[in-house]
């Protein structure tokens, strides 16, 4: 799974203070949260982690139609000259986000 | 219900910790908070001016993901002030012209970290602000919650909170010259027009302002279950 770090400021529960947090994402889904100061750890259970995964992936594959029409709609000559780029790269992300959720 | 605008503050900054996010910019189920937040405003009504008040380091960053999530929204950037209230003054500055000239009814100020209000609540707010004065979403916490017994009820306040427009800017100018800082909207109009009527409306609550980073999890969730919309 494709995982994406990004640090944000929140209150952490143990600091009772605003601190800096890093989270993790996987694909869309937060994965975990980490408070920088004291090292909290929220994570996503990995299995559940997984079930709401298929059911965001399914999601996005059930929406991808109309967000693309949607995409094309607004911007023809942007959306249809990236398409291509772009539909190339689709099975090697969604490969890679498969593979990584058994690992 | 034509005549009313929706200020989605927008302005705290997540640099006092170096390269921290603005929490509201965080993407939440593969958009950003605030993008949820303005959109579930805009929803609410036929038509509305959207202001977001932002931090003047947030500008590019602001206007990228406005184009990108919300294209079809026209929405007005404002400068954020040094607090709440100072943002609050700013956005009431810049619709100061269109409220003298009865082009305004109504302001709805809303959190922009309160991703998941429902369009439904933002509706409700601006009639009942129309015909009371000010509306205010609210749940009633349990006494079981609380450390100590209290005589009175004791209530969570969320937004958005909504105003008449005239007596909001009024009671923001009056503010300003007396160098009064209320903790929220309500707390100002209560200040100098306390004989305007704030209804209590019943919030939902799933509204969640998010704070902690567990409120991300939830409004995750919560945002599965209504299968993303709203």
């Amino acid at each position: 799974m494709k995982h994406e770090t990004i640090n944000a400021s929140l209150e952490c529960t143990k600091c009772k203070t605003e601190t800096m947090h890093e989270l993790v994402y996987a694909g869309r889904l937060l994965a975990s949260t980490t408070c920088t100061v004291c090292k909290t750890k929220i994570m996503h259970e990995s299995d559940d982690l997984r079930v709401a995964y298929v059911k965001d992936l399914e999601h996005r594959i059930k929406t991808k139609p109309f967000r693309l029409w949607r995409r094309f709609w607004r911007n023809p000559t942007k959306t249809f000259t990236e398409f291509p780029g772009k539909a190339l790269k689709q099975p090697r992300k969604f490969w890679e986000e498969i593979k990584n959720l058994f690992n | 219900m034509e005549r009313v605008a929706v200020v989605v503050l927008a302005a705290g900054s997540g640099s006092r910790f170096g390269q921290a996010t603005n929490k509201i910019w965080l993407p939440l189920s593969g958009r950003r908070i605030i993008s949820r937040s303005i959109s579930n405003a805009a929803k609410s009504f036929k038509s509305c001016r959207l202001i977001l008040v932002i931090h003047p380091d947030d500008e590019s960053l602001a206007k990228e993901v406005l184009a990108r999530e919300v294209p079809d929204l026209k929405v007005e950037l404002v400068y954020g002030g040094q607090t709440r209230h100072g943002s609050e003054y700013q956005a009431l500055m810049h619709l100061r012209k269109d409220i003298e000239n009865n082009q305004l009814d109504v302001i709805l100020i809303h959190d922009g970290a309160r991703p998941l209000a429902k369009p439904a609540l933002f509706k409700e707010i601006a009639e009942t602000a129309l015909s009371h004065g000010g509306a205010i979403p609210t749940i009633q916490v349990a006494p079981s919650e609380m450390d100590q017994e209290q005589e009175v009820s004791v209530v969570r306040v969320q937004t958005p909170q909504g105003f008449l427009a005239k007596e909001l800017l009024s009671a923001y100018l009056k503010a300003e010259a007396d160098s009064f800082t209320g903790t929220d909207t309500g707390a100002c109009i209560e200040k100098y027009f306390p004989s305007i009527k704030t209804i209590s409306v019943t919030a939902d609550p799933t509204n969640v302002k998010i704070t902690y980073p567990q409120d991300l999890v939830i409004a995750e969730h919560v945002l599965a279950k209504r299968g993303y919309r709203d």
